[in-house]
């Protein structure tokens, strides 16, 4: 079976188990729920030595990773993405990224991937909150092949990382020769007209969002972000001087994630007209990964209608 | 590695009165600072860097040192007085504290103070941490202890309850907690504010081997300490009773000093005219 016919926990687990193999310092810490981040039984049962399951208690979680990073160990600790941002922000702050230990912390489940835990598990935040933190890089990667190399430069890389881990399975955006450098984004189409710029769930989308406008003479360029944290400004930059319109797309709140740090650099760099899709300022529900896409705007439909919208009025009025 | 020192009573008690002199002038100069929660560890923390702990000043990051983790983080200068004395860092920075781009900020910091095992400072943050210090000592079979002082008010935070759990059910017998029993928080006395009582009680339903001891004497902090060290199979607590501001008659025991104010040389004076013993050179 190919890795993208895997779930991303199981890519999870899986690469941690490997890297476990290579690096005797690297540890698994989970907080009561390693079942479904696909830690358990892979790793729990492989490495049982360095599996630490804390119990239902993510805030000790936290901290003893930072306690366990002083001694330069690499821990990987994962709970659903609620409870590994706004949950134990002070210990991340604080023990993890003020204190500059190398903690990689895992948040499961981020955005409408929630579903069925509904509005208190279902968060929108986490990108806005982590990357406001200073010392703290934040990661979102699109496939199971890009989830397995930014494991890998995560284990490699002294550095403080918040990770967006989806859970389900994914359709491949890349193959097993991709290369992750946090400060590089990812050009997946050349276009002219608009730049589409995604990143972690919501990245499989837009080349079929492309593929269409280019059916209507629209060229659409592509820009996959898998890390929010370092922002990569200057592909960014480079991307809207050609097109003259930006729209971002991302699983979640669209007030300081990925739409915030591209309105702060174009902002500052090269102003042009910029839609951000995501969620708007609204709390979780119960829901399907289709309905909230279609509530809040933000499904292939909609990426496609802005781009259009966006792309056509830079090209002025008849077009 | 340095080993413990002979213990010397009247020289011990003059290095605690001469260390109350110093953090005293030092949070005076900075003019503000937790004063009392610093003075009620001095013979703990000298206990411990003394007599207790496996060090190496020249090595500060020793793989097989002792650990002290100080999560009631405002306790720091304390803490700074004794890795200085110690020769981890020069005395010379001691008057630093809290000044502007200073190595000694207020709160216990590991990034910039050599010696320095964990930053803390946001209570009830650094118990999780030495457990996690006392996990990875297991792992690679390092035979080290690991040492965590927590305050009694920070005690009311529940992550130390998260990490008391843990500290039991994975049987960290190198690691051992001391609390600063001094009675007192920020907003007054702990039977006030949220009793804690029984606290030793609390420890020993948690699964800790828990020791209680008078935290200013010399012999009884000593014998509960390595009696704590000597456990084997769980975590070890030690209650040790102290008083908040103890030897300056100005804030001992009272709530005040927690965080005291000295806007002027007046009030520098008045602190420093306050202490037990005053008989001393600032060394620096």
């Amino acid at each position: 079976m190919a890795l993208h016919d895997e779930e991303m926990r199981f890519v999870y687990g899986e690469t941690l188990c490997e890297l476990m193999d290579e690096n005797p310092n690297v540890v698994c810490l989970e907080a009561d729920l390693s079942k479904a981040s696909g830690t358990n039984p892979r790793v729990a049962a492989r490495h049982s030595e360095r599996f630490i399951n804390v119990g239902v208690c993510e805030a000790n979680m936290i901290c003893v990773a930072a306690g366990l990073a002083s001694e330069g160990k690499i821990p990987f600790c994962a709970s659903f993405s609620c409870f590994a941002s706004r949950r134990v922000y002070d210990q991340i702050a604080i023990s993890v990224a003020y204190a500059n230990l190398n903690v990689k912390i895992v948040g499961t489940s981020p955005g409408i991937t929630a579903g069925p835990n509904g509005g208190t598990h279902m968060d929108f935040g986490d990108l806005a909150i982590m990357r406001a933190m200073p010392n703290l890089h934040v990661y979102s990667p699109c496939d199971a092949y890009e989830l397995r190399a930014v494991l890998r430069h995560m284990a490699q890389n002294y550095q403080p990382t918040y990770l967006q881990l989806l859970r389900q399975r994914l359709p491949p955006i890349f193959d097993e020769s991709v290369e992750f450098d946090p400060h590089s984004a990812v050009v997946l189409r050349e276009g002219t007209d608009v730049t589409l710029v995604s990143t972690g769930y919501m990245t499989q989308f837009t080349a079929g969002v492309a593929e269409r406008l280019a059916s209507e003479g629209i060229q659409v360029e592509l820009l996959h972000y898998p890390s929010v944290k370092p922002f990569d400004v200057e592909t960014l930059v480079r991307s809207a001087r050609k097109t003259g319109a930006v729209v971002t797309v991302e699983n979640g709140s669209v007030i300081g994630g990925l739409g915030g740090a591209v309105c702060e650099a174009l902002a500052e760099r090269h102003p042009v007209p910029v839609r951000r899709l995501g969620v708007p300022d609204r709390f979780g529900e119960v829901a399907s990964e289709e309905y909230l896409l279609e509530k809040h705007r933000f499904g292939p439909e909609h990426i496609a209608e802005a781009c259009r919208s966006l792309a056509t009025a830079g090209r002025g009025v008849g077009r | 590695m340095e080993t413990g020192e002979t213990f010397d009573r009247a020289r011990f008690d003059r290095l605690a009165a001469e260390w109350r002199y110093v953090i005293t002038d030092m949070i005076c100069r900075a003019g503000s600072g937790h004063l009392g929660g610093a003075l009620s560890l001095v013979e703990i923390v000298m206990t411990l860097y003394y007599r207790i702990m496996r060090i190496d000043p020249a090595n500060p990051r020793w793989p097989d040192r002792d650990r002290l983790v100080l999560s009631k983080g405002h306790g720091a200068p304390v803490l700074y007085v004794a890795l200085a004395y110690k020769g981890f860092f020069p005395k010379s920075w001691l008057p630093t504290l809290n000044a502007d781009g200073t190595r000694l900020p207020s709160h216990a910091d590991a990034r910039t103070v050599p010696g320095v095992d964990m930053t803390t400072g946001s209570l009830g943050q650094g118990l999780s941490a030495a457990c996690g210090m006392a996990i990875a000592a297991k792992m690679d079979h390092r035979r080290h202890n690991v040492f965590c002082i927590i305050g009694d008010g920070e005690s009311n935070e529940g992550q130390n309850w998260e990490a008391a759990l843990l500290a039991a059910h994975r049987g960290l017998d190198n690691l051992v907690a001391i609390t600063d029993y001094n009675k007192l928080q920020i907003d007054g006395f702990t039977e006030d504010v949220l009793n804690l009582e029984p606290i030793a009680d609390k420890w020993r339903a948690f699964g800790w081997e828990t020791f209680e001891a008078d935290g200013h004497d010399w012999d009884d902090l000593y014998s509960a300490l390595t009696s704590a060290v000597a456990v084997s199979g769980k975590p070890a607590m030690v209650i040790a009773h102290t008083v908040k501001g103890r030897g300056n008659a100005l804030i001992e025991n009272r709530a005040e000093s927690h965080n005291i104010k000295v806007p002027d040389e007046t009030t520098y004076r008045q602190f420093m005219d306050a202490l037990e013993v005053k008989d001393f050179t600032l060394p620096y």
